[in-house]
């Protein structure tokens, strides 16, 4: 038997370095979106990895934009809500972001 | 419209402190706030209501765009979302530099399948760091 490398890991646990997200839960979260969502390839998930990680720092980076206008140096949740606000590609986000904000009494 | 996107309205005092049914539909808290650093400055701080934020923005991110996908694979009257789907789900709703990379990746991952699937035998161990650095 040959030595298991990372070669095999990508494809037996996905669990391998470049992954940065559990694979499982993302699987769990697609299932969730919506009634017809039944099956789901293996690849899924891995794409949604990367994709993930990607809407990950582009909210990050704008969000920060906002805390640096505030000359702070701690991101917080309004400077994430600020650029949800400021960018047209992230309006899906807008319901959760003000839901969010009203719970919270300042 | 939102209605499982976990805004339920009970869950909702300051986030993160729900029972197992919120953290299941959540990415871990550690993993979303390591991504976060990647690209602030070593100086920068990350308050743990705007990871937790974040970690519903990526739920409803995943939900958003699974939905566009599931509803092309309907049309077409297929069973599976692929890859595919999700790439072109990502493009059509605004995300086309997403896409491009992604499609790439999605390509070199899917002929590395067909490589193991062809030889089963010792194999270039080096390929999977290969689609890393071909993407990046």
């Amino acid at each position: 038997m040959r030595q298991a490398g990372s070669y095999s890991g990508i494809l037996i646990s996905g669990k391998t370095g470049p992954h940065l997200l559990p694979l499982a839960r993302i699987k769990k979260i697609m299932k969730k979106s919506g009634d017809g969502v039944k099956m789901i390839s293996g690849e899924s998930p891995i794409v949604f990895s990367k994709a993930c990680e990607m809407f990950i720092k582009e909210l990050t980076q704008r969000s920060w934009m906002v805390t640096m206008q505030g000359k702070r140096r701690t991101l917080n949740k309004e400077d994430v809500a600020s650029a949800v606000m400021a960018t047209d590609l992230f309006d899906f986000l807008l319901n959760l972001v003000s839901e969010m904000d009203t719970s919270k009494s300042s | 419209m939102a209605e499982d996107a976990g805004a339920s309205g009970s869950n909702n005092d300051g986030g993160g402190g729900g029972g197992i049914k919120e953290q299941d539909r959540l990415l871990p808290i550690a993993n979303v706030g390591r991504i976060m650093k990647q690209i602030l400055h070593p100086n920068a701080k990350i308050s743990k209501e705007a990871k937790e934020t974040m970690q519903e923005c990526v739920s409803e991110f995943i939900s958003f765009v699974t939905s566009e996908a599931s509803d092309k694979c309907k049309k077409e009257r297929r069973k599976t979302v692929n890859g595919d789907d999700i790439c072109w789900a990502l493009a059509t709703l605004g995300f086309d530099e997403y896409a491009a990379p992604l499609k790439r990746y999605l390509g070199k991952y899917r002929q590395l399948e067909g490589d193991k699937a062809a030889a089963n035998q010792d194999h270039n161990s080096n390929i999977e760091d290969n689609i890393w650095r071909g993407i990046n």
